[in-house]
């Protein structure tokens, strides 16, 4: 199915999302450390991932994505690495979070 | 040495001197591998699965060939550093932002 790894990413990404909006976790607290803590890596991860495409490091199984391209990359690839950071980062303030209630 | 074995451990040593250029001493905190014990399983799930489709495919000639259930070791430095990334620079403008607050009131 084209849509699979977009749903792969829609999955992960599902519950960090609805949780990071809660408010004892005050996830948003400073909304410019979201982007600070993604664009950097995002960046750099972007272009290694177009070097490591084009050298043949890895490729995309053409039967589980869109097809959508952008910068030589499928769409889902750019996703993840705002996806995959963001759940990440969620996760850190949720271990910080009962870290601090024990 | 393969070219993505060889990347992937170059991205975690930045990361590493990320961390002590910044001093926010993540290595040296118990939380930060807490952390990583946590999101050790969750990478092992989505990788897991992208590797086992197999979403993404691998060029044989540019990894070691050793793979943890499908997922090529290299993987987990690349998600490593890219995920020590996010979090210096989190916890470094935390910081930041904590102690402009502090200033301010």
């Amino acid at each position: 199915m084209k849509a699979e790894y977009f749903f792969v990413l829609v999955i992960a990404f599902a519950v960090p999302f609805i949780k990071s909006l809660s408010r004892e976790l005050d996830f948003y607290k400073y909304p410019l450390r979201l982007f600070f803590a993604l664009a950097p890596p995002f960046a750099v991860f972007i272009i290694w991932d177009v070097f490591a495409a084009s050298r043949g490091h890895w490729s995309f199984n053409e039967k589980y994505i869109s097809g959508l391209k952008v910068i030589s990359l499928p769409v889902e690839e750019i996703l993840f690495f705002l996806v995959i950071p963001f759940c990440a980062l969620f996760t850190w303030e949720v271990v910080k979070y009962f870290m601090r209630k024990n | 040495m393969k070219e993505y074995t060889l990347l992937s451990i170059v991205s975690v040593l930045l990361a590493i001197a990320l961390d002590f250029a910044l001093k926010t001493k993540l290595f040296f905190s118990k939380k930060f591998w807490i952390f990583w014990a946590v999101m050790f399983v969750l990478i092992f799930i989505v990788n897991g699965y992208l590797t086992w489709r197999p979403i993404v495919i691998y060029g044989e000639s540019f990894y070691s060939g050793i793979r943890i259930f499908t997922i090529p070791v290299e993987d987990f430095l690349f998600g490593f550093s890219l995920i020590t990334f996010n979090i210096t620079l989190w916890e470094y403008f935390t910081n930041k932002m904590k102690e402009k607050e502090h200033i301010v009131n």
